[in-house]
C-alpha cells in the first residue's frame, strides 16, 4: 500500500565539506575586517553565527534541500539585519491542555507544528516532508557543531 | 504551496499521508536522536514523543551554535595567531 518512493536519503556530506565552507565564510569575514575592528562583540558574534548557518546550508547542498534553500533565502534578505531564527512567538499555552481526549494524532500534529517553527522553511511543508527534512537538518546541524567545536578547540590556548 | 494542497486533499481530520511512510520516517528520526536511540526496542516510542525530542534536540543544537559562535568570536579577535591556528587546527583532524 505504501507507495515505495525513492528511499529517503539522509546521508550528509563529510565533515571536511562543512569545515571547508565554514572556513571560507570565516575568511570572508576576515577580509571584511570583522575581527580586527573594535566592533561591538555582539555584532561579531552574530556575523559568525550567520556565517555558520549559511555555510552549513551550502555544505548541505545549497538549494537541493528545502531547509537549506529557506536558510539561504533568509540570509540573503537580511544582509544587514541579523536575526535569530524568528520563532513565531506562539505562547506554548496550547501545548499540554489536560483534556481527556488524548488523541495521539492530534498530539503528533502539535509537535509537528513546533517542529515547523524550528526547521527553516518548515511552515510550507507537509508532515512527511517535514520529518524527512528534519532528519537531514539535524545531521547537518550536528556536523556543523562538530566543526565549530574543533575550531574552538584548535584555537584555544593549550 | 504544494504541501498545503496535498494536506487538504486527504483531510479526514488526520493527515493520512500514508501512515506507514510517516512511521518509517519517525523511526529513522528516532535513531538520530541521542536521547531515544538506545531505548528498549520493545517499547515503541510514540511519534509525538519523537517529535518532541526532536524539537528539544534542535533547540540544543541551536544553543550550541550560539555558544560556539561566541567563543569563536573571542578567539578570532586576535587575528595574527588565529590565522595560523585556524589552518592548523583543521588540518590536524
Amino acid at each position: 500500500m505504501a507507495s515505495a518512493d525513492k528511499p529517503i536519503n539522509t546521508d550528509v556530506p563529510e565533515k571536511d565539506v562543512f569545515a571547508l565552507h565554514f572556513l571560507q565564510s570565516l575568511s570572508n569575514l576576515r577580509r571584511q575586517n570583522t575581527f580586527n575592528s573594535p566592533e561591538k562583540t555582539n555584532d561579531r558574534v552574530k556575523k559568525i553565527k550567520k556565517a555558520a548557518y549559511v555555510s552549513m546550508a551550502r555544505a548541505a547542498g545549497g538549494t537541493s534541500r528545502l531547509w537549506s534553500r529557506a536558510l539561504l533565502r533568509r540570509a540573503a534578505k537580511e544582509t544587514n539585519k541579523v536575526v535569530r531564527f524568528s520563532r513565531r512567538k506562539k505562547r506554548v499555552t496550547w501545548l499540554r491542555r489536560r483534556s481527556n481526549r488524548r488523541d495521539p494524532v492530534e498530539e503528533e500534529e502539535k509537535e509537528a507544528e513546533r517542529l515547523r517553527n524550528l526547521v527553516p522553511g518548515g511552515g510550507a511543508m507537509e508532515t512527511s516532508k517535514l520529518i524527512e527534512e528534519t532528519a537531514y537538518y539535524i545531521k547537518c546541524l550536528s556536523m556543523q557543531v562538530k566543526v565549530m567545536q574543533c575550531l574552538v578547540d584548535g584555537l584555544s590556548p593549550k | 504551496m504544494s504541501g498545503r494542497r496535498s494536506r487538504s486533499r486527504q483531510s479526514s481530520g488526520t493527515s493520512r499521508i500514508s501512515e506507514e511512510q510517516i512511521n518509517d520516517l519517525i523511526i529513522k528520526l528516532q535513531q538520530l536522536l541521542p536521547e531515544l536511540r538506545d531505548s528498549r526496542r520493545s517499547d515503541k516510542v510514540s511519534a509525538a514523543r519523537v517529535l518532541q525530542e526532536t524539537c528539544n534536540y534542535i533547540r540544543n543544537l541551536h544553543r550550541e551554535v550560539d555558544d560556539l559562535s561566541e567563543r569563536l568570536s573571542e578567539l578570532l579577535a586576535n587575528t595574527d595567531t588565529a590565522q595560523a591556528a585556524l589552518i592548523r587546527s583543521l588540518l590536524t583532524q
